[in-house]
């Protein structure tokens, strides 16, 4: 028996050996070329497992972007849209390598090292969970690898010191403030004045980051937090929450939650006549294409913080056109997942083209020139520079949407807003 | 806005709770039947769920059918999956330790779950306004149709399932399987057919549960995974194999998790429901109504 | 002493031959300097990871019977009290790695007395509910940085604060000196009175109260070497992802596939989980990596449908597979 342990592990370790020569083989013949025909970029995102919905909304958001560079559309005014692949590069062509890393943290980390070592990728994007971008960036960290990060909204991200870590998106600790200026401004401009909140969130890192910010910021500006509710977000049902809920009777709910329990908490909410005067969710599972696919106007009239929205299109026509050929491909509109995963992948892909080659650190010197005015962007940002020391985007803003007639609908900042807001919200039976 | 009434509240708490037990109860009893019969958990039981739930909308989705008209349906269908199981792959498991059974299941609830998400992707899906649907109140306490009709049916499963083990023939045979699979082969009853039968029963239970749930609840390749651990949970706490004891065990779950929830806080909703569970088998090691 | 005699002839382990073991070693000490790319590497990393953790459940779950499907919460406090101990009072995290196996096998302790009269599903119930309280408690534990877990600190790369940024070979010769470790001790143990006590425990407890054997007082035993070297663990997992959250170590997945190793090469067999590892792990990377990203699922399909097989065909395992033919 022991004979054929020994063969067994002889012929595995022969495998692995045979399949590492064969990576490498692979990957020496590329560099070797001057100027390669395809630049390979990785992508990590949750494209099985529990987030797997929002997971294929960014893929479908980086896939639109690759197609933009690799394509020649010359009437579209966004970086590398007129010529076709990377100029700079001889035209090379964009080729992305998926990772799925299933929302698992390990998961990540196994496929930034295969994507990085194994597929050779010149830089890596992704990947949506704030803990697998955590440990995901600490790989392409340790191999010097640009690592660019479009939507993991944890602050402690970019406060790490990380040298080839960058991030395009507005971060938590921005958007729990911006909810409290909004209410700052309703009171001012509209004379609504809100008092108490009641705090809801998932207890895992996501939620437990935006619980804390929101109840710093709370305290901030002066407001009273009634009900601070942690749970679970895996549950099968969400009565208790909501019954804790009702018998704290907040004006205003502020709410991060995934998708599958905001679903779960809209549908208790109607019922048991739950009716706050609005509920300020922090966009994930409230703007997901599932919600209102889902709810239908069971869904209507929350508010929430966006990163984008449709009717920004009203101001910024590049973004109807985008949008035009997302619904064309994959037959729904974006949504701020996908509209930051394809913003952040153009951006990397513009820093690979000025970088002119695909040297690591050339790409980290164009990342950090980086500066895309704001009418190049379909995000409502004033632009994209990243801070040189964080490697935070300095020029991202955020916006607060509200559900009307099945659309996501700007409503603040004032001055960029398509509709007025709807507050309170009416009742259930009411819609 | 009506004025908050304390009393109000944990009323309708236990309520709920009470509603959400019965729910759990249903789902339940399928994977007690099973045990009962052959010593075995099917961890696939919460994917079981799952797929009945996908039968459902998919007889919504392609011709309109309601939920309460293909539950005849996906329940056969159901009953013809368990049977299946149990050829395939159960049977060839059956004098295996514990762990490779375990693991047989294990390996099926993630066939499952891949195949769901390969066919139907993540999207949420849901059954658009089904016969039953909305809620009422009585005496003041919310109350929604299609769970009332759960916890009904549960009850009425439940009962129908305890009576057909205990008061049929076939139910005697499916005891005497149980209790002594060689002694009963040779008072000429078939096992394997007996075996068939526990899985076809236990399948077609969860498969009443799915249907019954998809009236109101959303559809997903994951929705098994909570589902199927707090039948597991429920399963022992009433005791392996008995019907009632899941039963009741159901319903001790839904009110625990709900009003505990609600008294001490949701973050530790489900730890009160496991130290529960832990209390009560470090007193009595086989569950509420196991048999020593 | 009759007794003695009979259990130790009735639960001898296997003989073993004595030239194969180092050459493997030999084998596996060359590795990193013949295969110079670092996602082999890695991929040898979870291997022996996962052949450690899956030897440290077969002492408890395989050779004593007891199964436990929440090693996940030993491996989790050793991963925090060396993060801690590092973090709050600058340890060494060679020293963490110890106090984290003590804390781990603490808690075996603790958890052990009251649920070993439990049998069958009973116990393993009660191991997933203590695994999902626990993950629920660090969740919302401020203290040890709740749900938003810890990052750790990176200093430069050194042997004494167990950090390597420039490769990853210093991980991988870490992680084959505890495999060795591992195999080693359970190899004693399978020599030794106890591994026989363990086998009897497991093969028939009854008859081994009979013998004499003090089977609470035993089991007791082998959860603690089980706990203390799962949690030895948790301070590599921690090192080398230089992260940790509450969801990263506690999850109940995690358990199930800390057992899984065992389950695919053999139960109660010193290369089962050896054997396990090197099948399951390359098995789902390569699926995830090559089938994952063209149809989300399929490699999830495939993977279902190997475990059911092998379970199906081969209940004993890869071993029982190996065993028969020889």
């Amino acid at each position: 028996m022991l004979r054929r342990i020994l063969v067994l592990s002889l012929l595995f370790l022969l495998g692995i050996s045979l399949a590492a020569c064969g990576g490498t083989d692979q990957a020496g013949g590329d560099e070797g070329a001057g100027t390669p025909e395809t630049i390979k970029v990785g992508a990590i995102y949750p494209v099985t497992g529990a987030l797997a919905a929002t997971g294929t909304d960014l893929t479908n958001g980086v896939k639109l972007a690759v197609e933009i560079v690799n394509g020649e559309f010359p009437d579209l005014n966004l970086p590398l849209a007129a010529e076709a692949g990377l100029p700079n590069l001889g035209g090379a062509k964009v080729e992305i390598v998926w990772g799925d890393h299933q929302g698992s943290a390990e998961k990540g980390m196994s496929e930034a090292e295969r994507l990085i070592t194994q597929e050779k990728v010149v830089a890596l994007l992704g990947c949506y969970n704030s803990a697998v971008t955590a440990t995901a960036s600490q790989v392409a960290e340790r191999n010097g690898v640009p690592f660019l990060n479009p939507e993991s909204t944890s602050p402690t991200l970019t406060q790490r010191g990380f040298k080839w870590f960058f991030r395009t998106t507005p971060h938590d600790d921005t958007f729990a403030k911006n909810f409290f200026q909004f209410l700052e401004d309703l009171k001012a401009t509209k004379g609504i004045e809100v008092e108490s909140l009641a705090i809801v969130y998932e207890n895992t890192l996501w939620g437990s980051d935006v619980g804390k910010f929101e109840k710093k910021y709370a305290e901030e500006f002066g407001y009273k937090v009634v009900e601070d509710l942690a749970y679970p977000a895996k549950g099968t049902d969400v009565t208790s929450e909501v019954q804790r809920l009702k018998a704290a009777n907040p004006q205003v709910v502020m709410q991060a939650s995934y998708v599958s329990d905001a679903i779960l908490y809209m549908r208790t909410y109607k019922e048991f006549g739950f009716l706050p005067e609005a509920i300020l969710a922090m966009d994930a599972g409230f703007v997901a294409a599932e919600y209102l696919k889902t709810l239908g106007e069971d869904g209507y009239y929350i508010l929430s913080r966006e990163v984008w929205a449709l009717d920004l299109a009203e101001s910024k026509p590049i973004i109807a056109e985008v949008n035009d050929m997302f619904r064309e491909r994959f037959g729904y509109n974006m949504d701020g997942n996908s509209a930051r995963a394809f913003t952040g992948t153009l951006v990397l892909l513009d820093a690979i083209n000025r970088a002119g080659s695909t040297d690591p650190e050339a790409i980290r010197q164009a990342l950090l020139e980086t500066d895309i005015p704001a009418d190049q962007l379909i995000m409502p940002w004033e632009g994209v520079k990243f801070d040189p020391e964080t490697q935070q985007n300095t020029k991202g803003k955020g916006i607060i949407v509200q559900v009307q007639d099945g659309k996501y609908l700007t409503v603040w900042p004032w001055e960029l807003a398509s509709a007025d807001l709807i507050w309170p919200m009416p009742g259930w039976d009411e819609r | 806005m009506a004025a908050v009434n304390t009393v109000e509240i944990l009323v309708q708490t236990a309520v709920s709770g009470l509603l959400w037990g019965f729910i759990f109860a249903l789902i339940s009893v399928g994977l007690t039947v099973i045990f009962g019969v052959m010593d075995i958990v099917n961890f696939a039981h919460g994917d079981f769920l799952m797929v009945s739930m996908y039968g459902a909308f998919v007889l919504y989705s392609f011709w309109g059918l309601d939920p309460l008209l293909s539950l005849p349906l996906v329940v056969a269908f159901m009953f013809g999956v368990g049977v299946l199981t149990y050829r395939l792959l159960i049977s060839r498991v059956l004098d295996a330790p514990m762990l490779a059974q375990i693991f047989a299941t294990f390996g099926l609830l993630v066939f499952l779950r891949g195949a769901a998400h390969l066919i139907f992707h993540a999207d949420y899906q849901s059954i658009k306004n089904p016969i039953l649907s909305g809620s009422f109140e009585l005496f003041g306490v919310t109350m929604s149709v299609p769970q009332v009709v759960a916890a009904v049916g549960a009850m009425v499963i439940t009962g129908l399932v305890y009576w057909f083990i205990m008061k049929t023939e076939t139910g005697w045979a499916l005891q005497a399987v149980a209790e002594d699979k060689e002694a009963a082969s040779l008072m000429g009853i078939d096992s394997e057919w007996m075996y068939s039968l526990a899985w076809g029963l236990g399948s077609a239970c969860v498969a009443i549960a799915g249907v019954l749930l998809s009236n109101f609840y959303y559809i997903f390749p994951e929705v098994g995974v909570m589902f199927g651990l707090i039948a597991y949970v429920a399963v022992a706490l009433g005791g392996f194999g008995s019907v009632t004891g899941a039963l009741v065990a159901g319903v001790i779950i839904g009110v625990a998790e709900v009003l505990g929830g609600f008294l001490i806080g949701p973050e530790y909703k489900y730890v009160i429901v496991f130290l529960i569970y832990l209390a009560v088998v470090v007193l009595r090691p086989k569950g509420l109504m196991g048999k020593a | 002493m009759l007794h003695e005699v009979e259990v130790l002839r009735r639960f001898a382990p296997p003989r073993l031959g004595r030239f194969v073991v180092p050459a493997l070693l030999l084998l596996l000490i060359l590795f990193p300097f013949v295969v110079n790319a670092a996602f082999y590497v890695h991929l040898m990393i979870l291997v022996f990871l996962f052949a450690y953790l899956g030897q440290a459940w077969n002492i408890l779950g395989g050779y004593t019977g007891q199964v436990s499907l929440g090693h996940a919460v030993f491996l989790g406090l050793g991963a925090y009290t060396s993060t801690l101990l590092f973090e709050w009072y600058g340890v060494s995290p060679w020293i963490g790695m110890i106090a984290g196996g003590l804390v781990a096998m603490a808690f075996g302790l603790i958890i052990g007395l009251p649920t070993f009269r439990l049998q069958g599903h009973y116990f393993a119930i009660a191991t997933i509910a203590v695994g999902e309280s626990v993950l629920a408690l660090f969740n919302s534990w401020d203290l040890v940085g709740g749900a938003s877990g810890i990052y750790r600190t990176i200093v430069p790369e050194s042997w004494w604060a167990m950090q390597f940024h420039s490769s990853k070979d210093p991980y991988y010769f870490i992680a084959l000196g505890l495999v060795v470790t591992i195999f080693t001790v359970t190899r004693l143990i399978e020599r030794s009175r106890l591994g026989y006590y363990f086998r009897a425990i497991k093969e028939d407890p009854d008859a081994a109260k009979s013998l004499g054997i003090d089977t609470t007082r035993y089991k007791l035993y082998s959860m603690m070497i089980s706990a203390f070297f799962t949690g030895l663990a948790g301070t590599l997992y921690v090192q080398y992802l230089l992260f940790i959250d509450p969801e990263m170590v506690f999850l109940l997945m995690l358990s199930i596939q800390i057992c899984l190793v065992p389950v695919l090469g053999g139960v109660g067999t010193l290369w089962g989980p050896a054997v396990g590892a090197a099948i399951l792990i390359p098995i789902s990377e390569f699926t995830r990596g090559y089938l994952g990203g063209s149809a989300a699922g399929l490699d999830l399909v495939v993977y279902g449908a190997l475990i059911m097989l092998v379970a199906a065909y081969k209940p004993a395992g890869i071993m029982g597979l190996l065993r028969k033919a020889s």
